[in-house]
C-alpha cells in the first residue's frame, strides 16, 4: 500500500514538475535567465520569447516519443546544460530534439539522445551550436534523421559538437558558416553542403561515415586540417566534390577511405581557385577518383602514400586536364621510382605512373580479387619488363617530391602492444625450439 | 594412451631432426630476412601507421608468407616420408610396435611444430622491427597473420606428406611439391584472373573458385581479420561480405581445415597400403 502511495506521489511530483517547466517558460518575462535543477521533465517545451534556459545538474527533458521536444520560436534564446531525449521517429514530421525557428539562438553543452533529428535550424541565422553531443536512433540508415540540419541559417557557428549514428550533418542554403572541431562518426554524410557558399570547415574529425565531407553545388569553400578516416560506406569518399567550385583543400589527413577525394564536375566553372595542397592522402583504396570530364584542379605539395590505386579515372580518358604541380613543386607519390641526383628535393624524372595491374583492374574490377597476391606482383613485373604491355599514363607530375611534406597529423600505431606481440611470438618460437632441445635424450619408443 | 606416448615420442624426434636440419634454418632465415626487409621499408615510408586495418606492412608480409610458407611446408612434408623410405628408416620405424598412422601423425605434429617455431620467430622479428620504427601495423593484425600463417603451413604440410607417402623417391616428391607450389601461387591466381577477364565468370563462381585455393583463402581471411570486410577486393569481396557476413570466418576455416584433413587422411590411407621399402 505504501509502495503504491509513494509511486503515485512520485508520479504526481513528476507531472507537477513537468507542468511546472512548461508553465514557468510560458510565464517568464523576456530576457529572463532561469535555471532548471536536476530531475526529469516531460516535453514538449516551446520557447516563444527571448530567454536563457540553463540546466544545473543535467536536468532531463524527455520527449516520450512525441514529435519535437524543444522548440525555439523566438530570437535570442539560449538553451544549455540539458539532456534532451526520446523524440518521435516519424520521418514525415521530421521530429527533432531541438527545433530552432528563429535567429541568434545558442544551443550549447546539451546531450541529445535517441533523437530522429538532433538540432534542426530553419531560417535561424547567426546562431551558435556548440559543444553538444548528439546521438541518433538505432534505425536503418534510410529511416534516420540528420544530427544537425541548417536551413537558410547564414553566419551560424558549429563548433565542438559530436554527432553519432545519424544521417547527415547538413547545410542547406546556409552561407558564411564556420564548422570547427566537430566529430561526426558512423553517419551517412559527415558534413554535407548543399548550395551553401563561403563555408569553412576546419579541424573536424569525420570517421566511419559513408562519406566524410560532401560538397554539392556550393562555392568558395575552405577545408583545412580535418581528419577524414575510414569512410567506407556505399559511396565511401573522404571528400566528395559535386559541381562545386572555388575551393581550397589544405592540410587534411584523408586515409583509409574507399576513395580519398572524388571529383564530379568540380570545379564547376572556370576561374577561381581549385587547389589541393599539403594534404596527406594515404592507404585509401583509391587516392583520387575523377570523372573524365574533370579539369582545372591544382595539386601541389600533397602526399599520396600507399593508396591501392593512387589515381583513378572513372571512364575513358586521363586526368591531364588538371595540374599536378604549381611553381615547379609537385606532390609526393609513394610509388615514384625516380631519383634525385642534384639533391634539390625534386625527382629528376617526371612521375608518369603506368601500372599494368591498375589498368587491368580499371577494366575488370572483378579481378580485384587477386590484389595482395604474388600473382599481382608477377603481372606488374611483366608490365615493367615488356614495355609494349604498358598502358598509357593517367597523369603526369612534372616535379614529384622526393620526401612527403607531411604536415597533416598522423596517428601512429601502438609500438608497446606491437612489442608485446613480437615478444609473444618470439617466446612461442623459442619455447618450441628449447622444448625440443632440452627434452629427454631417449627418443624412440 | 600408448598411442599418445608413441606419437609424442616420434614427434619429438621429428621436431628435433627438423630444427637441426639445414632446410629449416635456411627457410627461417630467408623468411625472417625478407619479412624484415618488407617491414623496414614500409614502416620507413611516410607514417601511415594504424590508419588502415591492413597497413602496407601487413600487406607486404602477406605476400612474403604466401610465397615462402607454402614452399617451406610443402618441401618439408615432401622430404620426410620419402627420404625415410629411401634410407630404409621407414622400414625400421614401421617395425617398431607403433601403428602406421601414428608414424604419420607424429611426422605431421613434429614438422608442424617446427614450422610454427619458424613462423613465430620470423614474424616476431618483423613485429619487433615495426615496433622499433613506431607503427605500420597493429599488434592484432600481426597476431592474426601469425595464426593464419600457421594454419596455411599445416595445410601445405599435409599436402606435402601426401605427396611424400605416394612418391618412391624423395627427389621426386620434392619436385612434385615444387610444381604444386608454383601452381598454387601463380597458376591458380592466373586461372582466376582468366576466369574473371576472359571467361567473364559471375562473381559468385569466382568467389567459389577462390574458396578452393588455400592461398586465396589465407589472403582473404587475413584481410577479413584486419578490416572486418572484404570490400577492398572489389565486387567479389563486396558480394562475399554481404552474402556471408560473419559466417565468412567459418567458411574460410572450413576450407583450410579441409586442406589439412583430406590430404592427411589420404596420406594415412596411402601409407597403410604401401610397403615400407
Amino acid at each position: 500500500m505504501r509502495v503504491v502511495a509513494s509511486i503515485l506521489a512520485l508520479l504526481v511530483v513528476a507531472w507537477a514538475r513537468a507542468d511546472d517547466l512548461a508553465a514557468r517558460i510560458a510565464a517568464a518575462a523576456p530576457g529572463d535567465t532561469f535555471e532548471v535543477g536536476p530531475g526529469v521533465y516531460t516535453g514538449p517545451v516551446r520557447v516563444e520569447r527571448p530567454l536563457r534556459l540553463v540546466g544545473r545538474g543535467r536536468p532531463v527533458i524527455d520527449g516520450r516519443g512525441a514529435h519535437d521536444i524543444v522548440t525555439i520560436a523566438a530570437e535570442h534564446v539560449e538553451i544549455r546544460g540539458f539532456v534532451i531525449r526520446h523524440s518521435g521517429d516519424d520521418l514525415d514530421h521530421e521530429s527533432a530534439a531541438v527545433r530552432v525557428l528563429a535567429g541568434h539562438a545558442i544551443v550549447e553543452d546539451n546531450i541529445i539522445e535517441d533523437a530522429l533529428f538532433g538540432i534542426d535550424l530553419k531560417a535561424a541565422p547567426d546562431s551558435v551550436i556548440r559543444g553538444n553531443v548528439v546521438g541518433g536512433k538505432a534505425l536503418d540508415i534510410a529511416r534516420r534523421g540528420d544530427g544537425l540540419r541548417l536551413w537558410r541559417s547564414d553566419r551560424t557557428l558549429v563548433e565542438g559538437n559530436t554527432f553519432r549514428d545519424g544521417r547527415d550533418a547538413i547545410l542547406w542554403y546556409s552561407s558564411d558558416v564556420l564548422v570547427r572541431g566537430n566529430v561526426v562518426d558512423r553517419c551517412r554524410y559527415g558534413l554535407h553542403l548543399m548550395y551553401s557558399d563561403r563555408v569553412t570547415l576546419e579541424d573536424n574529425d569525420l570517421t566511419r561515415n559513408s562519406v566524410g565531407v560532401y560538397f554539392m553545388y556550393s562555392n568558395q569553400l575552405t577545408l583545412t586540417n580535418n581528419r577524414l578516416l575510414r569512410n567506407r560506406g556505399p559511396s565511401g569518399y573522404g571528400v566528395g566534390l559535386k559541381e562545386s567550385g572555388n575551393y581550397r583543400i589544405e592540410g587534411n589527413l584523408i586515409a583509409g577511405n574507399r576513395v580519398g577525394v572524388y571529383f564530379d564536375g568540380s570545379p564547376f566553372a572556370p576561374g577561381g581557385e581549385a587547389l589541393l595542397t599539403g594534404n596527406t592522402i594515404a592507404v585509401n583504396d583509391v587516392g583520387l577518383a575523377l570523372l573524365p570530364s574533370v579539369g582545372g584542379n591544382t595539386f601541389t605539395g600533397n602526399s599520396f602514400v600507399d593508396n591501392l590505386e593512387q589515381l583513378a579515372v572513372l571512364g575513358r580518358g586521363n586526368a591531364s586536364r588538371n595540374a599536378f604541380a604549381l611553381n615547379d613543386r609537385g606532390n609526393f607519390w609513394s610509388d615514384y621510382v625516380g631519383y634525385d641526383q642534384d639533391g634539390d628535393g625534386i625527382g629528376d624524372f617526371e612521375h608518369e605512373p603506368a601500372h599494368l595491374v591498375e589498368s587491368l583492374l580499371d577494366r575488370e574490377p572483378k579481378a580485384k580479387l587477386l590484389l595482395f597476391s604474388p600473382a599481382e606482383q608477377a603481372i606488374e613485373f611483366v608490365g615493367r619488363a615488356l614495355p609494349f604491355t604498358r598502358p598509357d599514363p593517367k597523369f603526369r607530375d612534372p616535379a614529384p617530391l622526393m620526401r612527403p611534406p607531411a604536415v597533416a597529423a598522423t596517428k601512429h600505431g601502438r609500438p608497446a602492444s606491437l612489442a608485446l606481440a613480437a615478444a609473444a611470438l618470439a617466446a612461442v618460437g623459442g619455447l618450441i625450439v628449447a622444448g625440443a632441445r632440452l627434452g629427454p635424450k631417449e627418443s624412440t619408443p | 594412451m600408448t598411442s599418445f606416448r608413441n606419437v609424442a615420442a616420434l614427434a619429438r624426434r621429428e621436431l628435433r631432426d627438423a630444427l637441426a636440419a639445414r632446410w629449416f634454418i635456411l627457410y627461417t632465415i630467408a623468411f625472417a630476412v625478407l619479412g624484415l626487409a618488407v617491414s623496414y621499408v614500409s614502416a620507413a615510408s611516410a607514417g601511415d601507421a594504424g590508419l588502415s586495418g591492413l597497413g602496407r606492412t601487413t600487406a607486404g608480409l602477406v605476400n612474403i608468407v604466401l610465397l615462402i610458407i607454402p614452399l617451406m611446408a610443402l618441401t618439408a612434408g615432401a622430404a620426410s616420408v620419402a627420404s625415410d623410405r629411401e634410407r630404409g628408416m621407414l622400414a625400421y620405424l614401421l617395425a617398431l610396435p607403433v601403428a602406421r598412422w601414428e608414424v604419420l601423425l607424429a611426422k605431421f605434429v613434429g614438422l608442424g611444430l617446427a614450422l610454427v617455431a619458424s613462423i613465430c620467430l620470423g614474424l616476431g622479428a618483423c613485429a619487433a622491427v615495426v615496433a622499433v620504427q613506431g607503427g605500420g601495423a597493429s599488434a592484432g593484425a600481426i597476431a592474426w597473420l601469425a595464426g593464419l600463417s600457421v594454419f596455411l603451413a599445416i595445410a601445405m604440410l599435409a599436402l606435402g606428406l601426401l605427396v611424400s607417402t605416394a612418391a618412391r623417391k624423395a627427389s621426386a616428391a620434392v619436385g612434385v611439391c615444387i610444381f604444386l607450389w608454383f601452381s598454387l601461387v601463380f597458376l591458380t591466381d592466373l586461372g582466376l584472373l582468366a576466369g574473371a577477364i576472359a571467361f567473364r565468370l559471375p562473381i559468385e563462381r569466382l568467389f567459389a573458385a577462390a574458396l578452393g585455393s588455400p592461398l586465396q583463402v589465407f589472403k582473404m581471411w587475413t584481410l577479413l581479420a584486419s578490416d572486418a570486410t572484404l570490400d577492398v577486393l572489389g565486387p567479389v569481396g563486396v558480394y562475399a561480405s554481404e552474402t556471408f557476413g560473419g559466417r565468412l570466418h567459418a567458411l574460410f576455416a572450413a576450407s583450410l581445415a579441409a586442406w589439412v584433413i583430406v590430404p592427411l587422411a589420404l596420406a594415412v590411407l596411402t601409407l597403410s597400403r604401401r610397403s615400407a621399402v
